[in-house]
């Protein structure tokens, strides 16, 4: 019966279109342009690859948009039999209405856990071997995917390089014992920074080196973020949250349009409440309805994001944390209660409805 | 009352004695008792027909019975198994089709079929080609449903049921939208059916049709069964009209009137038409046709005509309005 319904669902054309559309067409879509652009403009346009790219894709497209396709596909399931005159032949077959509601599930999520898991890989894939191998600073090729330390141990072995061409720019008179002037430096040969307001003398090679590895440690996180491809253990868990993401959608779209006995109604409110009800639960402060913010769905899920991406609704998660303070645990709570009161309503609802 | 199993309430006698029978069955939809206290029973192996005009809850109990809507009050049991409490094993062995037959339109014929096989035990897997086949539909079974005429739809509908190898089969307005030859066909389909000892129930407003297919019937006016039995003696006790074509139909019909009383007759182009009182026989034509003769009226022809289905349907139901 799972193997009928997951055919029936799979033979949807324009629904699989939409599906295979969001969950692997847009990012295929958005990677192959930058892939182009890169390969034929390399110094305008940066890698396709690399962290940046991934964690804008993983939380943005696929977790937003994931949960809008997933709840509708989840809506189809659950009201197309009644719309369509279908729910009536099969309850006369005898099979109990709870097995006809509870096959949908498995049949639903075989579709779309798989389009997610492609999506997801092909921008996994192309986060990692598109990831650049260098990085140009102003000129300044520093090679990728270096550590904190290994990025320190060559700044030592190029102080002119780090000093005059990364972005980050510390004045010599704010560190002991570096009240100098870089000298002129760098592979183009051009001269050396003017630091504003200094009146000291050329650095010694040790000024230099300590002022590099300074600069070299405090521009470290820029450099990952924008260098590194995302980590083993990060794709395993935003690749584990945007699926949690898909089946919750999924399994409240499928109760609510069992509920409601038609399709349209559920992926709009279904829409409404992420698109909408979900930003505002995330990022207003409103003391007196906390617990109800606690209590939307999208809140608790973006509670449970992995370290290490963005935040989906915007905003920072310092922001978020100060708006809108969570303990994992309620989180969780919030999660089960929405799969469980949904499947239950809709599970009741196709029991008893007149066929 | 609430709704119990037959077993319960002891009304079952003899689980293997009837297709379907329902004691009491009630069901209201508000302030509307839309099937009020029925009691029928359909014996196995027949085609019965369940007649009622629109309105009158036909569709109703049917769902009922099948599980798609709940009984208020009243026990209900089809083949042994009573309803709802064994609704599993009834509908094991039961087909049927209510209201307009719709399945999805963006799948063939064969795949729809496929879905429901998908919900009944594995063999009904094996029984798709044959229903296919047996409906007349075995070359556009993988044509998608959204291309067939709603003839085909209908025929798709009987396959359905075939896929639990039923022993019951529930047709709700088979003859619907279906042309002359469509309805042919499905005579001949549902004749078939019983030949092969299936019990078929269906519903229609087509009366004719049924009284040419069905060999029993109900009569349901306004929720309530008003008559039910073998459609031969239902209409046994119906009345009998008698055409007389004759000279002097002036006279005739008063000679008629004295020895014919109660009856009712009518001037018509060629003669009259009597509708002689129910129960009235081959000696009432025998002694009308000699008080004619000898009154000297000239008979050029003389035929007594059962009543059909269809007049004895509007005298009951009539009958019953007037009444009411």
């Amino acid at each position: 019966m799972i193997a009928a319904r997951w055919y029936e669902l799979r033979k949807r054309r324009g629904l699989m279109l939409l599906l295979a559309g969001v969950t692997v067409g847009l990012p295929t879509v958005y990677l192959a342009i930058r892939l182009v652009l890169h390969a034929v403009a390399p110094h305008t346009y940066g890698p396709a690859g690399g962290y940046d790219g991934y964690v804008n894709l993983v939380a943005g497209v696929l977790y937003v948009f994931g949960f809008i396709v997933a709840a509708t596909l989840g809506a189809t399931a659950g009201s197309v039999d009644l719309t369509e005159g279908m729910f009536r032949h099969h309850v006369i077959t005898g099979r109990s209405r709870l097995a006809l509601y509870l096959a949908r599930i498995p049949a639903g999520l075989g579709i779309i856990l798989p389009l997610m898991a492609i999506g997801f890989t092909i921008v996994c894939a192309v986060s990692v071997f598109a990831a650049p191998s260098t990085l140009d600073y102003n000129g300044a090729r520093v090679p990728a995917q270096l550590s904190r330390a290994e990025l320190v141990h060559w700044a030592t072995d190029h102080p002119n390089e780090v000093v005059n061409n990364f972005p980050l720019r510390i004045n010599p008179g704010d560190l002991p014992n570096t009240a100098c002037l870089p000298g002129p430096s760098g592979p183009d040969g051009r001269g050396a920074k003017a630091f504003p307001g200094s009146t000291t003398g050329p650095c010694t090679t040790a000024q230099l080196r300590a002022l590099a590895v300074n600069v070299a440690n405090e521009s470290y996180d820029d450099y990952s973020r924008h260098f590194l491809s995302p980590s083993i253990s990060l794709m395993v868990k935003s690749g584990l949250w945007i699926g949690l993401e898909a089946v919750v959608a999924f399994l409240i779209g499928l109760g609510l349009a069992s509920l409601l006995g038609q399709r349209t109604v559920a992926v709009v409110l279904m829409i409404v409440l992420e698109l909408i009800l979900t930003p505002l639960a995330v990022r207003a402060h409103l003391p007196h309805l906390m617990n109800l913010q606690r209590a939307v769905i999208g809140a608790a899920t973006a509670h449970v994001e992995p370290g290490g991406l963005p935040r989906p609704f915007g905003g920072s998660q310092t922001e978020q944390v100060l708006a809108l303070h969570e303990p994992t645990g309620v989180a969780i709570v919030v999660i089960i209660a929405w799969i469980v009161v949904w499947t239950g309503l809709g599970a009741w609802r196709m029991s008893t409805r007149d066929a | 009352m609430s709704v119990q199993s037959l077993a319960e309430s002891g009304a079952v006698q003899d689980p293997d004695a009837w297709a379907v029978e329902v004691h009491g069955l009630t069901k209201r939809f508000g302030a509307n008792i839309a099937v009020n206290r029925v009691e029928l029973t359909v014996p196995r192996g027949c085609a019965f027909g369940y007649l009622g005009p629109n309105g009158a809850g036909k569709t109703t109990l049917m769902r009922m019975l099948l599980g798609l809507t709940h009984a208020d009050v009243g026990t209900m049991s089809m083949l042994g198994h009573s309803v709802p409490k064994d609704r599993d094993k009834a509908l094991a062995r039961v087909g049927a089709i209510v209201d307009e037959p719709r399945f999805h339109q963006h799948l063939s014929g064969s795949d729809n079929l496929a879905m429901l096989a998908s919900s009944r035990e594995p063999a009904a897997n094996t029984r798709i080609a044959p229903a296919l086949d047996r409906v007349g539909l075995g070359r556009r079974a993988d044509d998608k449903v959204g291309s067939y005429s709603m003839g085909m739809r209908q025929r798709l509908g009987v396959a359905a049921c075939l896929l639990g190898d039923p022993e019951l089969l529930i047709l709700d307005e088979p003859m619907n939208g279906l042309d002359p030859a469509g309805m042919s066909d499905m005579r001949e389909m549902i004749l078939s059916f019983v030949d092969e000892g299936r019990t078929v129930v269906l519903s229609s407003h087509l009366l004719d049709e049924v009284q040419r297919t069905c060999d029993s019937v109900a009569i349901v006016d306004r929720g309530t069964v008003i008559r039910q039995g073998p459609i031969a003696e239902l209409l046994a006790g119906s009345s009998l009209v008698l055409e007389v074509e004759c000279s002097e139909p002036e006279r005739a019909r008063g000679l008629l009137l004295r020895v014919a009383t109660g009856s009712s007759i009518d001037l018509v182009p060629f003669g009259l038409s009597a509708t002689l009182p129910p129960g009235s026989g081959r000696d009432l034509v025998a002694e009308i046709s000699r008080v004619l003769v000898e009154g000297g009226v000239d008979i050029y022809r003389i035929q007594p005509l059962q009543a059909s289905l269809e007049s004895w349907f509007l005298e009951v139901t009539s009958r019953l309005g007037a009444a009411q």
